[in-house]
């Protein structure tokens, strides 16, 4: 499954943050972020609130399908 | 299963495998011309490794982040891994059918279970590379 909408570089950059920060945030690893950020994998519902929580959004706000 | 309890499954696996081979050693049991001499040694090796890499790890090891998405690959390379089982297997068979494999049971068993953990540990890293 392809995300259509997915601004979670976006969203990271507004806020200053490094992937390793995200990361280290979220407690997944930097590859992880990456290959999120480039649409390889599809995060877990879980690890989308979280995501969603970490930028103060909701989930629809970050991704879409 | 959380990290303690498997660690002590390890070290109870360890133990058991020592005291099996020191078992089998002292009753006689077992053949003298296996890989370890006889069965009881390999089974005690086995136990002792086993020992040791759950305490170097306790010791040495850093804490590793392990994530879903390395769930989800090793998930993807367990798949491939069954389907290169099945397939290696088919092959043997039509091998065998040709040329009667001659090699002891031990010896072929270990050589199919390095061949299965190498598929296992680079379908696991190409997968975590190039595609997830």
């Amino acid at each position: 499954m392809k995300l259509s909408k997915n601004r979670l570089r976006e969203c990271r950059e507004k806020e200053g943050m490094t992937q390793e920060a995200l990361a280290q945030k979220l407690g997944v690893t930097r590859q992880t972020i990456i290959s999120i950020e480039s649409g390889k994998y599809v995060p877990s519902l879980q690890l989308a609130l979280l995501i969603a929580k970490a930028f103060g959004t909701s989930v629809e706000g970050i991704f879409g399908v | 299963m959380d990290e303690p309890a498997r660690n002590m499954l390890k070290l109870g696996f360890g133990l058991i495998a020592i005291v099996l081979g020191l078992a089998l050693n002292i009753l006689g049991v077992g053949r003298t011309d296996f890989l370890f001499d006889s069965v009881g040694n390999w089974l005690m090796y086995i136990g002792f490794m086993t020992l040791v890499i759950v305490l170097l790890r306790k010791i040495v090891a850093k804490k590793k982040v392990v994530d879903e998405r390395m769930e989800y690959v090793s998930a993807k390379a367990m798949r491939i891994t069954f389907l290169a089982l099945i397939l290696i297997s088919f092959v043997l068979m039509i091998v065998d059918g040709i040329s009667p494999i001659t090699m002891p049971y031990y010896m072929f068993l270990s050589y199919l279970i390095c061949a299965l953990l190498i598929v296992l540990l680079l379908s696991y890293k190409i997968l975590l590379r190039f595609f997830y």
